[in-house]
């Protein structure tokens, strides 16, 4: 499935990296721990935290993550915006809390 | 210029991890037993004690410079060390203002005290200090050099509250005076220093840095993290 089915399901908010919003996502891992992302988070999987520090972006670059779902309605800054556009890894928003919106991805993923 | 044994990592009764008899005396009666020259109270979001602290030192022959270790949004640890009681009393404002209204359980996370001279609880800090500030790194790094301070991500070897555990790696663009770090020296582009992050008095002494200073003072200090003036960090205990 492609980021763009989660943002229409789910009605996520992009912030920025529209050009990336076909990019396939087969996972899912919730972290806001970016050493243990680092560590343990597989290719693939769509990336949901509350960080927003732009390390968020390099991180998700480096594990090939499709795209960074920021819960709690919290807001990316601007260098996390620049950097999401220059990889095209989609930054994405909601008011849902990290539990709700994983639980949700983890249903729509299983149901593919 | 002489070697200078200085500790800028202590907590105080303020913290709640902080031993009951970590009062401002006390860990200064300890440092100057353990031959530190300088030190810098840094206890959890706050500069609280800080002044007694520095009163106490003056009188007792042993420079005590005003810090604070705040946890920055992203749940970093970083040391905050001013230059004077206005720098510091500034900053203190900004974390008044930052700071998440959750309120302190003292009976399971600690006392959060501030003391007087005589050792009298004169205030008793009701919101838990050491939860995360509203503000980013890169707002508190600001904040700290608008007012003239040091900025300096504590303990970044740590498995938690740490910039490695918490943001993976050092951004290329942080300006960090220096790092401290717990173990191995790592290869960064500014001074590594260790500190002891006292939380009991036995711990006092046990860990320092030793910088080639003329005497033991902030601006001291800053020029060695800058290496100017044949400034520097010497060595830094095992």
């Amino acid at each position: 499935m492609k980021v763009i089915d989660l943002v229409n399901e789910l009605g996520l908010q992009v912030f920025s990296g529209k050009e990336g919003l076909n990019n396939e996502v087969t996972g899912g891992y919730t972290s806001d721990l970016l050493s243990d992302v680092m560590g343990h988070a597989e290719t693939g999987s769509i990336w949901i935290t509350i960080q927003t520090h732009k390390n968020v972006m390099a991180i998700a670059s480096l594990k090939d993550l499709p795209a960074v779902v920021i819960t709690s309605g919290e807001q990316p800054g601007e260098e996390t915006v620049a950097e999401s556009n220059a990889e095209n890894i989609p930054v994405l928003g909601t008011p849902m809390r990290s539990f709700e919106v994983s639980g949700k991805i983890f249903n729509i993923l299983a149901k593919k | 210029m002489r070697p200078i044994r200085a500790d800028i990592h202590i907590h105080s009764v303020l913290s709640p991890c902080g031993s009951l008899d970590m009062s401002p005396a006390a860990i200064i009666s300890k440092a100057v037993e353990n031959g530190l020259e300088m030190i810098a109270i840094s206890d959890h979001n706050s500069t609280l004690n800080c002044n007694l602290a520095v009163e106490l030192g003056r009188e007792a022959g042993l420079s005590v410079l005003r810090g604070a270790e705040v946890t920055t949004s992203e749940e970093v640890h970083c040391l905050t060390i001013f230059p004077d009681d206005v720098a510091a009393a500034a900053f203190q404002e900004f974390l008044n203002e930052k700071m998440q209204h959750i309120k302190n359980v003292p009976e399971k996370f600690g006392y959060q005290l501030v003391l007087d001279r005589e050792e009298n609880i004169i205030d008793e800090v009701e919101y838990f200090l050491p939860a995360a500030l509203t503000a980013s790194i890169d707002e508190v790094e600001k904040k700290v050099h608008s007012l003239g301070g040091l900025f300096i991500p504590a303990h970044i070897d740590r498995p938690a509250f740490s910039l490695y555990s918490q943001l993976g790696f050092m951004p290329s663009d942080l300006a960090a005076d220096a790092v401290e770090v717990t173990g191995r020296i790592p290869e960064v582009k500014c001074p590594v220093i260790r500190n002891s992050d006292s939380h009991m008095i036995d711990q006092v002494g046990k860990k320092f840095t030793t910088y080639m200073l003329d005497e033991p003072t902030f601006s001291e200090l800053a020029m060695a993290f800058r290496n100017e003036n044949q400034r520097r960090v010497i060595s830094v205990t095992p």
